[in-house]
């Protein structure tokens, strides 16, 4: 079956079966607050790997978005959400809501080639250690060398803590 | 009398790398350790400009105003090491027009640039930023629907020339936000009404005359330099303050100002220039030199008057 694909403004959602995925920008064409109606069991979970850019308005619609899934009782989850994003769940609380990260991209840089990657975290799987904010090992893909988390860790995984 | 600049430091190793900053410019020195004895030497002083430790924020009101009385044209705060904990004491006394976060060797450029600028009265331009021989774009907005082709764009284009996805998405979002602000916020007529603050950001608007926008940007490998004017000059002092200063954006993103702060909040340093009732150019710095495991959580800001 082929999966449906909308475009609001400059963000396409594609509906899967069990979630949504977005890629693009969230601004004010998005019109995020719309996404509750495709909740499914009282369950809304978005992939936003794509999403390569939220500015103060999409903020703002965010917000709007998770204040809504609260007052109606749903459960939003967010999986594989960008560094875009990420940075902003850290900047603006409200951001965060009562949503459940379960997977993000995090920046790592290798000492020894100089490559730069955002890799991809499974909150829950590391949950014990991200609570220590002790990054994830990573081996850089190109020398095989470990990597160095390229962020201050209780800057970066400062959207995890509970609010 | 020669000219001066008061430096009021307690750290004396401080006091002597800012004392060979800024005697460059040609300015005595003069050093006090504390604002106690600040105030006793500019009872003897017409300082052109006060420099002072931003950690003892909490004493420098008074200090200030005798400084201004006294002829200093503006007054500098330097804050060190201890950044990420002073900075919301000192946003939120929303006095400080002049805050230098970084140590050296940035401060040394911070400082210099910022010192000219004051005492020279030379305000505007992204060059000055910049080192020599860096292209600037330049892009007028003539509609408003430009902007997101617009900083879509800058994105694509600093990571075409080999700038990190961060840097680039922190550049489009700063971008984004300044422009959007001389867009909406900037236009006001006779009345001193912001006709255009409530016109929803998704309708297009002609950006004709005095309503276009002017973006520029360029890069010189220490900088990713964003600078946006506007053609109303409507942005004052106070303002500026209280949305660095926004505590509810942390929170709520809520408020008025929320636009600034962001784009504060997501650059390296934020320079505002502001000729009343003509000007307002907001240049925004991202320093692409060090990994973000090594930047600073905090930002520097300068906010520049034009002088009637």
């Amino acid at each position: 079956m082929t999966a449906a694909v909308e475009t609001k403004g400059r963000l396409q959602i594609t509906h899967a079966a069990d979630h949504l995925v977005l890629v693009g920008s969230i601004d004010e064409t998005a019109a995020v607050l719309d996404l509750l109606a495709s909740a499914r069991d009282r369950r809304l979970v978005l992939d936003l790997a794509g999403v390569a850019f939220i500015n103060s308005l999409g903020v703002r619609d965010w917000i709007r978005m998770q204040a809504a899934a609260q007052k109606a009782g749903l459960a939003v989850e967010l999986r594989r959400v960008s560094e875009p994003l990420v940075h902003q769940l850290n900047m603006i609380i409200a951001t965060r809501g009562d949503a459940a990260v379960t997977s993000f991209y995090a920046p790592y840089q290798c000492d020894s080639c100089g490559r730069e990657e955002s890799i991809l975290i499974d909150a829950v799987a590391h949950a014990t250690r991200l609570a220590k904010l002790e990054p994830p090992p990573v081996t850089c893909p190109e020398c095989s060398a470990q990597m160095a988390f390229n962020d201050f860790p209780e800057r970066y995984f400062s959207f995890l803590a509970p609010t | 009398m020669r000219a001066s600049i008061l430096i009021v430091h307690p750290d004396r190793k401080t006091q002597r790398t800012i004392q060979r900053i800024l005697g460059v410019t040609g300015h005595s020195i003069e050093v006090a350790d504390d604002f106690e004895q600040g105030t006793r030497m500019l009872a003897n002083l017409a300082p052109s400009l006060v420099v002072v430790d931003g950690s003892a924020i909490g004493d420098a009101a008074a200090f200030f105003a005798y400084a201004h009385a006294r002829g200093a044209e503006a007054c500098m705060t330097l804050l060190g090491a201890a950044a990420s904990e002073a900075l919301p004491r000192i946003l939120e006394a929303t006095a400080i027009t002049n805050l230098l976060v970084h140590p050296m060797p940035v401060l040394g450029e911070e400082l210099v640039i910022t010192a000219q600028k004051l005492l020279r009265g030379e305000l505007f331009g992204v060059e000055k930023y910049l080192l020599w021989g860096t292209t600037l774009e330049t892009h007028t907005l003539t509609h408003a629907s430009q902007r997101a082709d617009l900083t879509s764009m800058l994105g694509e284009h600093l990571k075409a020339r080999g700038q990190s996805a961060r840097v680039a998405s922190m550049a489009r979002l700063v971008a984004d936000e300044l422009i959007s602000n001389a867009v909406h916020n900037a236009p006001v007529n006779a009345d001193g009404e912001h006709y255009r603050r409530d016109t929803p950001r998704d309708i297009e608007l002609a950006l004709d005359g005095r309503h276009e926008v002017r973006l520029r940007w360029g890069c010189d490998a220490r900088y990713v330099a964003i600078e946006v004017t506007d053609h109303f000059g409507s942005l004052d002092r106070a303002t500026i303050l209280h949305a660095l200063a926004k505590s509810e954006v942390r929170e709520s993103g809520g408020g008025a100002g929320m636009g600034i702060s962001l784009a504060y909040r997501s650059c390296d340093h934020l320079v505002f220039n502001l000729a009343p009732g003509r000007t307002t150019e907001i240049i925004a710095l991202v320093d692409i030199r060090y990994p973000p495991s090594e930047r600073m959580s905090a930002s520097s800001y300068n906010v520049f008057v034009e002088k009637p």
